[in-house]
């Protein structure tokens, strides 16, 4: 799907690479890291919503892949209503047209919102306001989906229920998943592989296969503790080097 | 209870004041040319009414003129600013320039080249000097202050400078660009009195030659009833923008949600 080979991004200073890396299509990928590793930069990266200083990325096939993009806030747009949110791509694109609309109903529907297609953001909850947010992400079919840390500002609760809801939209559209947090136990329970960066500038310090069994409820195994475990303590190791 | 207080508390103070003046006025008798009381500002306002209401009229409709050219030009130029960061760095300091520049300087200079029998011009384009500088000031800040990711976003999807200038930048400044106008209106109608002041009678007779001309005649009673029609004027004018403000920005920004 995507190939990032020896790359390095530089402001004034650096703050990533070199990075080597190759995410498989169809794989859900966390990268976690400090404040300040670089992991929204390797997300913007991905993206091509900014370049590197050096090295190259490179696409399956050649071909840039249709991606959504989930930020950290829900970036809608507050004078537009639900549906004219999840719309916002298609307009963009200028492929706003009855199918569209339908997609766009459709999404809602599938992220819970039905019958909210024409309420304001300022009428929804934090959780709903992301929810719009993985919809419009979505609508366009896309095969690559990046969220750089989406449900850091939510409470538990809320945030439980969109990682499972997360998890049925990449398991159902084969989709690829690219997944900022700094939090180890969620990138464990929603990934299958765990990329840990160094503290700025970022460089790859663990990329770890997630072994799950999913016979059991994950997160009360004991391969869940020991790989949160092992990847709690190289970012602590890390932050006692700094 | 705290809403009826909001409105009787200001206007019971109001009430009082008047009162306080009306019985002070009486009590030490002073002349009609120094204080008159209330009452006989209101009974000069009935007895001249259609002099003080064509006036107000003609110094709203200069004010609403001028209001509507500073408003247009300062958003037309805030977003001429948004696509060229060279014409920003050429036009904003001659913008600066009028701000700072005191209007009443530069008027005898515009009824000069406009002509004494244009005053109405010279006073349009005094007035519209003073209301451009909150919009535009307003309005590029708004422009500039989209949020990044918001910029992201439509660059993922390939946007194009139109459409991310109809789409995201100006709805994004509207806010802004309100607020600009509830202080542009203000010191429009501000303008339009100072330029009228300094025109003089010329061909403009609006509300401040009718202080001039009430001053001038010791007719304090009048030159007061001219002053209420001009705050009642301030006062409209500021709540029509506030209202439209509110009409259009009701259902999604947190200031007009009740």
């Amino acid at each position: 799907m995507l190939i990032l080979k020896d790359i390095i991004k530089n402001y004034e200073v650096p703050v990533l690479g070199p990075i080597d890396v190759e995410i498989k299509s169809k794989s859900f990928v966390s990268i976690i890291g400090a404040s300040g590793s670089g992991k929204s930069t390797f997300l913007r990266l991905a993206s091509g919503l900014i370049s590197q200083s050096s090295g190259s990325i490179s696409y399956k096939n050649n071909i840039k892949p249709k991606m959504g993009f989930v930020f950290q806030d829900s970036t809608l747009l507050p004078w537009r209503n639900v549906i004219d949110n999840v719309l916002l791509p298609s307009e963009l694109t200028k492929q706003n047209n009855s199918e569209s609309i339908e997609k766009s109903i459709n999404w809602l529907e599938r992220v819970g919102l039905k019958g909210k297609e024409n309420s304001f953001p300022n009428e929804l909850s934090g959780g709903q306001k992301m929810r719009v947010s993985i919809a419009r992400a979505m609508v366009q079919g896309g095969d690559l989906l990046l969220l750089d840390e989406p449900f850091s500002a939510l409470d538990e609760v809320t945030r439980r229920k969109l990682e499972d809801d997360l998890l049925e939209i990449w398991e159902t559209n084969n989709i690829t998943v690219l997944f900022v947090t700094h939090s180890v136990t969620q990138a464990v329970y929603l990934s299958q592989r765990v990329i840990v960066l160094s503290s700025g500038p970022g460089i790859i310090l663990e990329d770890l296969a997630i072994e799950k069994n999913l016979k059991d409820d994950f997160e009360e195994t004991s391969e869940f503790i020991s790989q949160v475990r092992h990847l709690t303590n190289i970012l602590k190791k890390e932050g006692r080097e700094l | 209870m705290s809403r009826y207080l909001s409105y009787i508390a200001p206007l019971l103070t109001f009430a009082i004041l008047l009162i306080l003046w009306e019985f002070l006025v009486i009590l030490n008798k002073i002349p009609l040319y120094i204080l008159p009381a209330p009452s006989d500002i209101i009974s000069s306002l009935m007895l001249n009414y259609l002099d003080l209401f064509s006036s107000a009229f003609i110094t709203l409709r200069i004010t609403l003129l001028a209001f509507f050219i500073a408003s247009s030009l300062a958003i037309f130029l805030a977003i001429l600013f948004s696509q060229s960061r060279i014409v920003e760095l050429s036009i904003y300091p001659i913008a600066v320039i009028f701000q700072v520049t005191p209007v009443v300087a530069i008027a005898p200079l515009i009824l000069i080249w406009v002509g004494f029998d244009n005053a109405e011009y010279a006073i349009l384009i005094l007035a519209t000097i003073v209301a451009f500088f909150p919009v535009l000031a307003n309005a590029n800040l708004g422009i500039k202050s989209v949020n990044k990711n918001l910029h992201e976003l439509f660059s993922l999807y390939g946007a194009g400078r139109y459409q991310r200038l109809t789409k995201l930048q100006i709805p994004f400044a509207l806010p802004f660009i309100l607020t600009g106008m509830k202080t542009s209106i203000g010191l429009s109608l501000i303008g339009t009195v100072v330029a009228e002041f300094v025109a003089g009678s010329g061909t403009s007779t609006g509300l401040a030659w009718r202080i001039i001309e009430a001053g001038n005649r010791l007719d304090i009673a009048k030159l007061f009833a001219a002053l209420i029609l001009l705050v009642i004027l301030g006062i409209f004018l500021f709540l029509l923008i506030s209202y439209i403000e509110k009409l259009i920005l009701r259902k999604w920004h947190d200031s007009s949600i009740i």
